[in-house]
């Protein structure tokens, strides 16, 4: 059972990696996630290091990609943003998947007031769009990395919820899930072991898309202003100062976008990918006669 | 049609209640209160407690809830802590800048986004199509802080041909200026919506395509132009409708990125200011205000689209 699972899951991967654009993105997301925690080995240049007489120096063949406004040098600051950036969208994710899916494990499992409550609470949540609702919960919890990522993670809970719900509903009265609790499976057991573990196609799809998301959300929390403190290096921030030198060091403020831009396109790219190989192999796999169940 | 909006709007009660609570509260969970942080770190008890009494925080906690409310419903949204303006104000006198850069940038994204999807929903699987389906993908994927960074690099700093700090011209006063302030950050978010507009019409689009009166339109020898231009773009149209008003929903509850970059006076700085400045009023105000809109907007798009298809059911 758990050697067809495993052998469907390299199937998967070798189909997703077989496009192109997904075999680069997903390179390019190696590459960016082995140097942003391999970076004190790989690069022994400290981020926080200030050399004021290189202040804005242009790229050269010290500073590769030139040094900021307090001569710290820009390309160390890039590769060390990486690892905020990764850090604070992976534990944004992590937020959002642990409150969203019970949410919506719940609110389709039993539906009844329990649905209703629950989705009325998502409901708030959308209420503002995501990076205000970011903006208000950052304005009480104070201006922190971890802000940054409670803010960015709840406003991630409403689309697992609402993605787990759906896929909950569609199984709900499926014969196996029926039959697991006909044979006196708990309502716990029958979530956890049989409804989750069938639901989790969409969910790894939204846990690629939305750290893009979380990524870009942080990044512009940061440009605002308002995300990631300094002198911690982040993306956000490195573009938020390298505006203010756009005509003394254009390149302070353009290489930094490349590597945040590259990462969100290279994750977008894999989602979608994903998505578009788990929905084929769904196809495939509904034997003729079978109910399909997806709403 | 009147009881399907009542009943949208009644349904909206419970939420708006809830998110204003939410936000109500949001400056007790202030650490230290709202009046440490009004007061600063060097207040004498006295003048803690008399501005506690001013602002009413000595009140039980369910009747402070209840005149905030009744004040905020009545447009009262209290003063700013800085400038002592009615909140209110400073909000409406930002709207029009936010207004306008919404509606040209929304404009930039039909313009950019309609043709691209109907060249690839036509031939699909093309080149065209998969060179159009990666513009799309890039509009959506580059971040608009950074794409509107490169715009004043290649328009400001290069070609010296447009400001680089933004202002809000109205466009009935001066054209020409309003052109010259607006042209970047409409085009910056405008990208992006485009990619939006883009990807959603062209699915639209194919779906419709393989309807049976496609078909049939065909069948009878009418030109590809006719099927897709009067048979397929009415149809595929009408889900679009609801895409662009929520995206413009969105745009009046902000601009906040685009704002920022341009530097452009409109209500999202104006939030950005008074988080940086702890202004508890105005932060509260801002979000109380875009909130109601949003919502509001996103039950309006929800009842045009009941009206223009008659398919849709009010139940």
């Amino acid at each position: 059972m758990t050697s067809r699972r495993a052998r469907r899951r390299i199937e998967t991967a070798r189909r997703v990696l077989a496009h192109p654009g997904a075999l680069a993105s997903t390179l390019f997301l190696v590459l960016t996630v082995s140097l942003a925690f391999l970076a004190p080995w790989v690069l022994p240049i400290d981020p926080l290091h200030q050399e004021l007489s290189a202040s804005l120096e242009p790229p050269s063949a010290q500073y590769w990609f030139g040094a900021d406004e307090l001569g710290r040098d820009l390309l160390a600051r890039v590769v060390y943003g990486a690892r905020t950036s990764l850090v604070t969208a992976g534990g944004a994710v992590a937020i959002a998947a642990l409150v969203g899916i019970p949410i919506g494990l719940v609110a389709g499992f039993f539906g009844g007031w329990r649905d209703a409550v629950l989705m009325r609470f998502i409901d708030v949540l959308l209420a503002l769009p995501n990076i205000l609702f970011a903006m208000a919960l950052i304005a009480v919890l104070g201006r922190s990395q971890l802000a940054a990522l409670v803010a960015v993670g709840i406003t991630g809970v409403p689309s697992f919820a609402r993605i787990t719900r759906a896929q909950v509903l569609s199984l709900r009265q499926r014969d196996f899930v029926l039959a697991v609790e006909a044979l006196g499976g708990s309502s716990s057991y029958t979530m956890f072991t049989t409804v989750l573990p069938n639901s989790l196609s969409p969910i790894l799809v939204q846990v690629v898309v939305l750290s893009s998301v979380a990524i870009l959300l942080e990044a512009a929390l940061s440009f605002l202003g308002v995300g990631i403190p300094p002198p911690t290096p982040s993306w956000g921030d490195l573009l938020r100062t390298g505006k203010s030198f756009l005509y003394e060091a254009p390149t302070y403020a353009v290489l930094p976008g490349i590597a945040l831009t590259l990462t969100i396109l290279s994750l977008d790219t894999l989602g979608r990918t994903l998505a578009a190989v788990l929905e084929d192999r769904r196809e495939v796999a509904a034997v003729p006669g079978r109910e399909e169940g997806r709403t | 049609m009147t009881g399907y909006v009542v009943r949208r709007l009644l349904q909206l009660l419970p939420v708006l209640l809830a998110a204003s609570l939410g936000i109500w509260a949001m400056i007790y969970a202030v650490p230290g209160g709202p009046v440490a942080s009004i007061l600063g770190e060097n207040a004498t008890p006295e003048q803690v407690r008399e501005l506690t009494a001013r602002l009413g925080l000595d009140r039980p906690v369910l009747v402070q809830y209840w005149s905030w409310l009744v004040s905020a419903l009545s447009g009262d949204l209290g003063r700013s802590l800085h400038t002592r303006d009615p909140v209110l104000h400073l909000i409406m006198q930002r709207v029009p800048a936010t207004l306008q850069l919404g509606l040209c940038a929304t404009l930039v994204g039909l313009v950019l986004g309609i043709p691209v999807a109907i060249a690839s929903a036509i031939w699909p699987g093309s080149w065209l199509d998969r060179a159009l389906s990666g513009w799309s993908a890039l509009a959506l994927g580059v971040p608009t802080f950074w794409l509107g960074i490169l715009l004043i690099l290649l328009f400001s700093v290069e070609l010296r041909w447009l400001p680089s700090a933004s202002s809000y011209v109205p466009f009935l006063e001066s054209p020409w200026q309003a052109f010259r302030n607006t042209l970047m950050p409409a085009l910056t978010l405008g990208t992006y919506v485009s990619g939006i507009f883009a990807r959603f019409l062209r699915a639209s689009l194919l779906g419709e395509l393989k309807a049976d009166y496609v078909r049939t339109a065909r069948a009878k020898g009418l030109r590809e132009r006719d099927v897709v231009g009067r048979h397929v773009m009415r149809n595929a149209l009408l889900p679009f409708v609801t895409v662009v008003g929520l995206m413009l929903a969105t745009f009046i509850g902000g601009t906040v990125v685009t704002e920022a970059v341009f530097t452009y006076p409109g209500l999202g700085r104006l939030l950005i200011q008074a988080i940086g400045s702890r202004d508890y009023p105005l932060i509260q105000g801002c979000i109380l205000f875009v909130l109601v809109i949003y919502v509001l907007m996103n039950v309006l798009v929800d009842v045009l689209y009941a009206y223009i298809d008659p398919r849709i059911e009010y139940s």
